[in-house]
């Protein structure tokens, strides 16, 4: 595998991890469906395992990075895992909608495990990591729009989150609404909702 | 609080994106840390299942 086969690989799982992230902005923008606590650290997940990726494709492929994406994707599976637990008994409830068929939190767990997967493969071709490839290599369009996109995301998910927790370190377990928008602001900021 | 991952993963891809590699791994490691540190705080139930 050549470098730039490695890095067209990885810009298209970074796209794939984008658009992960944009489903569920939609899902709780578009169906009023907000995140729990721990979705939201999943969402955390995804860009944390996406930033291996973007390392690839800023740097050129390294193991280190492949290292990056699967501790992250790790660190994300284990809260899904947890949160798969919480709900796996029959009639013990479940949060939020589910698309065709699985809850977000199951669909979360097997793109983790499918990120680990495909890193592990990736780490398969000794030929991506050669030092054959120009020190100044210029972007093309496809990763620099997979990296925007998920610094796009990481900024949203900031305001996002602020909006539904506040500052505060405790968020709602199930939120009903944003903090933000409740009328005493000052103190739902501070993560004490009236 | 709960924003702080994310808002560390973000300065992390603008480090490396800037080519501070050292500083990007730097927020990185940050992140991981606090999204640890809130999993264990709002991980709170307790799981109803024998292993």
């Amino acid at each position: 595998m050549t470098p730039n086969l490695s890095k067209l690989l990885n810009a298209l799982g970074l796209v794939a991890i984008d658009t992960v992230l944009v489903v569920a902005f939609a899902d709780q923008l578009w169906f009023r469906d907000l995140p729990c606590p721990v979705c939201i650290l999943q969402r955390a997940g995804f860009i944390a395992a996406a930033f291996g990726l973007a390392l690839n494709l800023i740097y050129g492929p390294r193991p280190s990075h492949y290292g990056i994406a699967i501790l992250g994707a790790v660190a994300g599976g284990i809260i899904s895992a947890w949160q798969i637990l919480v709900y796996i008994v029959p009639d013990s409830g479940s949060y939020g909608n589910a698309i065709f068929g699985l809850h977000l939190y199951t669909w979360a767990l097997l793109m983790f495990a499918l990120i680990v997967v495909g890193s592990a493969f990736m780490l398969l071709f000794d030929r991506q990591f050669a030092p054959t490839e120009p020190l100044v290599a210029r972007p093309t369009l496809l990763p620099v729009t997979a990296i925007a996109l998920l610094l796009l995301l990481a900024v949203g998910n900031v305001v996002s989150t602020l909006a539904i927790c506040g500052l505060g370190v405790a968020c709602p377990e199930k939120p009903s609404g944003y903090l933000i928008f409740n009328d005493n602001l000052s103190v739902t900021l501070l993560g004490k909702p009236s | 609080m709960m924003s702080l991952p994310f808002l560390l993963f973000a300065c992390a891809l603008g480090a490396a994106w800037t080519s501070r590699r050292e500083a990007a791994m730097g927020f990185w490691v940050a992140g991981i840390v606090v999204f640890l540190v809130l999993f264990r705080i709002h991980a709170t139930e307790v799981l109803n299942i024998g292993l």
